[in-house]
């Protein structure tokens, strides 16, 4: 974070020259030692934004408040930063204590299919969903975490997705809860038929999402999960209970997707069981690690330039019929991103601006 | 005779069902012992084998072969396609990752062969359509059923002998000749492989190519069960990897056990259980065995270390 820029100055130099020379250069206006910039990034940074990010949030947020008018439009956007925030959720467990959680649309359908429930069987409001929803999703996440976190990288990835698809299983075949196939209707989250202020309320919980997980990882307990994340056995040495904050942390990103798996039920109204299918979990992941491992901002960006562009593909006339090539660019692009920049979007405009001796907009002061 | 039939169809379904499991899990725990990647592209393999071997199959049966001669050209065409492409995928993709990766290696295969399996699925949609193609019966003639006595559909007898014969020679091929001494020996050791001279690339090629090559044989013997379409790998792929955690990631031996130990579990559950427990049985069967051996045993029934692979 913001120690990078010292360490760089003075002790790493020799060994790591290209990354970060601001000492040699002048201190100008956004650059390492401004007391002004300081100042403002330690009181933005309390809200985990650095100050490019505040800055980008704030545009953001006025195109989409002001411009955005087409109803096709405010649709896509809005299923695109659902995308990004739960692309953040699955990025809190994968880039920070890098556990693969291959079964994370189930949790967010488990969410889904809770508040679906209430309101179908028992006429519960669908603003009442929001806390079963987000505590079901927490509840499993906490207690397959217990038995299967301890395990570690790929038994964890595949015990997730072993249960993911109990889970799919499950509601496609009890049918007197879940009604199966023919799918869960029950009444949206507002009365108005307008989509607008499903974009104003996903944009809420998106950024509610980011600035609660960002905090967190700016606590103890977020620098333990870095910690595990990069050198488990050295985050022992140190005194951390890894199990502990792994299943913290893998607990309150189920809970995220829960909470948005509240959401996406009552935006959408409809529940089928194709939710919870391992599909649906590539799409995320790859939304995921395209914005860059341990950034969550990254996730958000990615999924504001991929939902969109997909649907770009999808319009074209010509290759509207084929709804697969839109997943094979998924594919593809997953695959580029892997084998030729792993470190993916944010990687990439952290680069950039380092470059420009930008760093300290960029990264959120403490 | 009623009761010995129905314990004859349990015994035939699960040793199908297991011989095929065991040959789909030998092939993934092979890679992952030698190359250590988590494949998740192996259902992908499976489908494709279904498909050329759907091709190859209505290609043959029309130039007036001996009836037992077309499956025979269909399942062992299958496979080698199969190889063919599981060698090139190593060859563009592995092989480039392998150069440029620093850190977390097996995790960055997982997501690579995640890729690599999204564009299979839907590059196959692409090209050959939507449509499910399988042949109601491959094995023509009723030869075992008049030795039998019993009407057992000859297709998953064959099935099953196939995978046994399968994973007997590929088990001969990786003890008795020198290729496959020099698999081992990469995959107790990579660096002190390549100090005694074995081409550590040829290898990987070759092992990856090895797996894709039984998954073929897999899916293009299996075609009068599944009939191939292209989201049809998800559910071999799901019960390989379950065979891997079930009995310990990377061990062939135990792979073979692990598969009709599935095998049997499945058939169990859905013959006695599902009346209890709705058609979902087999999966919340299987789901509570996994999570107890796990709980007891967390390297599996027979894991010692991960990296004591291929023994």
């Amino acid at each position: 974070m913001s120690s990078h820029a010292m360490e760089s100055n003075d002790l790493t130099k020799a060994t790591d020259p290209p990354a970060n020379p601001p000492s040699i250069r002048p201190p100008v206006r956004g650059a390492a030692g401004d007391p002004a910039l300081d100042s403002y990034s330690k009181a933005i940074g309390t809200l985990g934004f650095s100050p490019i990010g505040l800055l980008a949030t704030l545009m953001g947020l006025v195109f989409l408040l002001t411009m955005v008018k087409d109803e096709s439009w405010v649709r896509i956007l809005t299923s695109a930063i659902m995308y990004g925030a739960l692309a953040m959720a699955f990025d809190f467990t994968s880039g920070y204590i890098g556990i693969v959680n291959f079964g994370f649309a189930a949790f967010m359908g488990l969410g889904a299919y809770v508040t679906g429930c209430l309101s179908f069987h028992l006429g519960w409001s669908p603003w009442a969903g929001l806390v079963p929803a987000t505590l079901a999703a927490a509840i499993l996440g906490l207690l397959l975490g217990l038995m299967t976190i301890r395990l570690g990288g790929i038994f964890a990835a595949c015990m997730t997705w072993f249960v993911a698809m109990a889970m799919l299983s499950v509601s496609s075949n009890w049918v007197t809860m879940t009604r199966g196939a023919t799918g869960l209707s029950f009444p949206l989250l507002l009365k108005s038929a307008d989509n607008f202020p499903y974009l104003v309320i996903m944009v809420a919980l998106a950024l509610f999402s980011y600035v609660a997980l960002s905090l967190l990882v700016r606590t103890k307990a977020g620098l333990a999960f870095q910690a595990i994340g990069q050198d488990q056995e050295a985050a022992a040495i140190s005194g951390i209970d890894s199990n502990y904050y792994k299943v913290l942390n893998f607990t309150i990103s189920c809970a995220f997707a829960g909470f948005i798996g509240w959401f996406y039920a009552h935006y959408v109204g409809v529940l089928t069981p194709p939710v919870l299918h391992t599909k649906a979990t590539v799409e995320i992941m790859v939304i995921s690690y395209i914005g860059g491992r341990g950034s969550l901002w990254g996730g958000l960006l990615a999924a504001l330039i991929i939902v969109p562009s997909m649907e770009y593909v999808k319009s074209i006339q010509a290759l509207s019929d084929i709804m697969e090539l839109r997943l094979l660019l998924y594919g593809l692009l997953m695959i580029l991103v892997m084998i030729y920049y792993p470190g993916g979007l944010s990687e990439l405009l952290k680069t950039i601006f380092n470059k420009l001796g930008l760093h300290k907009w960029i990264s959120a002061a403490k | 005779m009623e009761v010995l039939g129905q314990v004859w169809d349990f015994f035939a379904t699960s040793m199908m069902r297991g011989g095929m499991y065991s040959l789909m899990a030998v092939g993934l725990a092979l890679v992952f012992g030698v190359m250590n990647i988590a494949n998740f592209a192996h259902g992908e393999f499976y489908m494709l084998g279904a498909f050329f071997g759907y091709f190859i199959l209505s290609a043959t049966s029309k130039l007036g072969l001996p009836a037992f001669l077309p499956p025979i050209i269909c399942i062992a065409g299958a496979g080698l396609c199969v190889a063919l492409v599981a060698g090139i995928i190593e060859r563009t993709s592995f092989r480039a990752l392998r150069k440029r990766s620093k850190g977390q290696w097996l995790m960055n295969t997982f997501l690579l062969t995640l890729g690599i399996s999204i564009i299979l699925q839907n590059g196959s949609r692409i090209v050959w359509g939507g449509r499910y193609r399988g042949v109601t019966r491959m094995w023509k003639g009723d030869f075992l059923n008049s030795l039998l006595d019993y009407s057992l559909p000859p297709d998953r007898l064959i099935a099953f002998l196939i995978a046994v014969l399968s994973i007997g020679g590929f088990v001969l091929f990786l003890n008795k000749t020198t290729t496959g001494r020099a698999i081992r020996a990469v995959s107790q050791d990579e660096v002190g492989a390549s100090l005694v001279g074995i081409n550590l690339g040829f290898i990987h090629t070759l092992v990856f190519s090895l797996s894709g090559l039984l998954a073929g044989i897999a899916g293009a013997s299996l075609l009068s069960v599944t009939p191939a379409s292209s989201f049809m790998g998800t559910m071999p792929l799901y019960k390989s990897w379950f065979v891997l955690i079930l009995v310990g990631m990377g061990s062939i031996g135990g792979s073979i056990v692990g598969g009709l130990i599935l095998g049997f579990l499945e058939t169990f559950a859905t013959t006695y259980l599902s009346v209890y427990l709705g058609s979902g049985s087999s999966e919340f069967v299987c789901l509570a065995v996994i999570i107890t051996i796990l709980l007891i045993k967390p390297n599996g029934i027979f894991g010692k270390s991960v990296k004591s692979a291929v023994e």
